[in-house]
């Protein structure tokens, strides 16, 4: 048996937030293989359901909900006259706990030979019913795990970079420190960095240490693009809080983001292999020129396919395959090994950015509906929906001119609308059948169940 | 990275030759004199690059409007690659402990030294 808690942030009163994705990775942390996870509310105004995620269809629901105990009807709960020992900041909700009665707060489901057992249009959804506030889920897990040893690596691998970021931001000045620790600890899903850990363990020289101190400069030179990508595209909030630019003004995030760019380089360098030190830089290459890519081709936005593949190559997948093939490199994998992962890297890389182009479009996210649409951000849903037949013509006049809520709000519904999703959905799972496919050849030390089953969640995201 | 790809880079890096990066570059070359021949221009670049990588960002100052920014990011980039392929290990740290020194000076809004002076030493750490 494990367990722990799972938080996420909402932005809209009512909101179907879907957390199907992130049950999966506590299944993939855990090493579950045949069980039960059981899922928790630990709010009066936050429900649990399990129904399809078809934005339409969460709509009918929260009418349903709105129709069945309707807001402001007169709670004898909203009277605070009446009622002793009320909070300062009571909120008049009496609505959302009568809502909360017609769902379930707790919720088991069934894991079978490591996945989710959940039938196609089945979704898993926290339902916020009182937002947007910061919640928390209760999660435990139980049955038969995979083989104990390699779990327990995972876990202590995981728990050596956490350790070795909080380190690093310990011994930095205040000034860069204090923002670079916020957004950290605000969370993130620390792929890149468990995609050094893995890919590390491959070869001969196994170091863990070594391997903790790579995914953390990784991870830190991450966090270090996110500071200046979040002011140049005006960002005001990630991974649920104010933007180090919207907080402290751009004059400190071109600073700190600065300061852990040299850090993370630096802490590369001092590990002493040059391959990786190269590998790194150039994917760091990489992701610059992208960002300059991307922004150019905001004028002629959404643009097409081939542009769209050439900066998420840069700007996402770049680091993915650094990654893979740094961590291998640390261990002295055999060249074709190395290669190998530093294709599954980049396609994994592709294909997590298209998931997360959908995300934009996915009301049960937890993030607004259309950011990217509103940052005119490259998104291939986006230039899929411009090249619809139907729905095409409206949503080209709509980027067209200035994007304001109400704009914003009908080119998303025309890509939810329009069969855009369904197509990046596909080609983002085709690219990861090709990612597997890209380690048939080589062999991978016992990772390769760990590293497809990685590859399948990248997609099944939605946060 | 395709050589297409790179082909636009250097374009856009060649922009920047006459704006400061050929002058800068001139100034490290001597100090780039004591290692390798293949090394000394690249080396030489890889200091001129961030000197005006950050000044392109305006570190410290009022912040460069993004493309500029972005610009500036490319630069420093761009010399950590170089570093990666020609310069000794304790070189590669002196340049990265150069820039982080300048980043919390602008954080903390305190006067830094001077990128020049700084790029110099960390070019002679490696004699």
């Amino acid at each position: 048996m494990t367990g722990r808690r799972i938080s996420f942030e909402t932005s809209q009163a009512t909101q179907f937030v879907d957390i199907t994705g992130r049950l999966r990775e506590e299944v993939q942390r855990a090493g579950l293989r045949d069980g039960r996870i059981h899922v928790q509310s630990l709010h009066t105004t936050v429900g649990l359901a399990i129904n399809e995620n078809e934005p339409l269809l969460l709509r009918d629901f929260e009418t349903m909900l709105e129709r069945v105990a309707p807001k402001g009807a007169g709670y004898e709960h909203d009277d605070f006259a009446r009622r002793i020992d009320i909070a300062v900041d009571e909120p008049v909700n009496g609505h959302a706990h009568c809502r909360q009665m017609l769902l379930t707060a707790f919720a088991t489901l069934l894991v079978e030979q490591g996945e989710l057992v959940l039938g196609r249009w089945q979704s898993v959804f926290a339902v916020e019913l009182d937002g947007p506030r910061h919640r928390q889920l209760a999660i435990q897990l139980d049955g038969e795990f995979a083989e104990t040893r390699t779990r327990h690596r995972q876990e202590e691998s995981e728990t050596l970079v956490e350790l070795e970021l909080l380190r690093q931001l310990m011994v930095d000045p205040e000034p860069v420190a204090a923002p670079m620790r916020r957004l950290v600890e605000a969370g993130g899903k620390r792929l890149r960095p468990r995609l050094v850990q893995l890919t590390a363990g491959i070869g001969p020289r196994q170091d863990p240490l070594r391997a903790a101190g790579l995914a953390a400069a990784v991870e830190l030179l991450h966090n270090a693009t996110l500071v200046h990508d979040d002011y140049v595209d005006e960002s005001s909030h990630r991974r649920g809080r104010p933007t180090v630019a919207a907080a402290e003004g751009p004059e400190r995030a071109i600073a700190v983001g600065d300061y852990y760019f040299a850090k993370a380089t630096r802490l590369i360098a001092e590990i002493g292999n040059r391959k990786v030190t190269s590998t790194i830089a150039e994917a760091l290459e990489a992701i610059c020129a992208s960002q300059i890519d991307d922004v150019a081709l905001r004028g002629a936005f959404p643009g097409d396919h081939d542009s769209y593949l050439r900066v998420v190559r840069g700007k996402t997948a770049a680091l993915f395959a650094a990654a893979c093939a740094s961590g291998a490199q640390l261990s002295e994998a055999r060249p074709e090994v190395v290669e190998a992962l530093r294709r599954y890297g980049d396609l994994v890389g592709v294909a997590f950015q298209m998931a997360d182009d959908m995300v934009d479009f996915s009301p049960s996210s937890g993030k607004p509906v259309g950011l990217d649409v509103r940052q005119r951000v490259v998104s291939l849903p986006l230039i899929y929906a411009a090249e619809d037949r139907m729905v095409g013509p409206e949503v080209r006049r709509l980027l067209a001119g200035s994007l304001g809520d109400d704009e914003v709000g009908r080119v998303a519904e025309l890509v939810t609308s329009s069969d855009a999703l369904r197509k990046v959905r596909q080609e983002a799972e085709s690219l990861v059948e090709d990612a597997i496919h890209a380690l048939e050849t080589v062999e991978l030390d016992g990772l390769r169940s760990t590293l497809i089953s990685l590859a399948r969640s990248a997609v099944d995201r939605v946060s | 990275m395709s050589t297409q790809v790179i082909d636009r880079e250097l374009e856009r890096l060649e922009g920047l030759w006459a704006d400061g990066l050929g002058d800068a570059y001139r100034s490290y070359l001597g100090a780039a004199g004591d290692y390798e021949p293949v090394a000394q221009q690249k080396l030489a670049l890889a200091a001129a690059l961030v000197e005006i990588g950050v000044r392109l960002q305006s570190l410290g100052g009022l912040a460069a409007p993004p493309p500029t920014l972005l610009m500036g990011d490319l630069c420093l980039a761009r010399s950590s690659r170089l570093l990666a392929d020609a310069a000794p290990q304790q070189v590669q740290i002196a340049f990265a402990s150069a820039i982080e020194v300048l980043a919390s000076a602008a954080a903390a809004g305190e006067a830094a030294p001077a990128a020049r002076e700084m790029l110099l030493q960390a070019l002679g750490s490696g004699r």
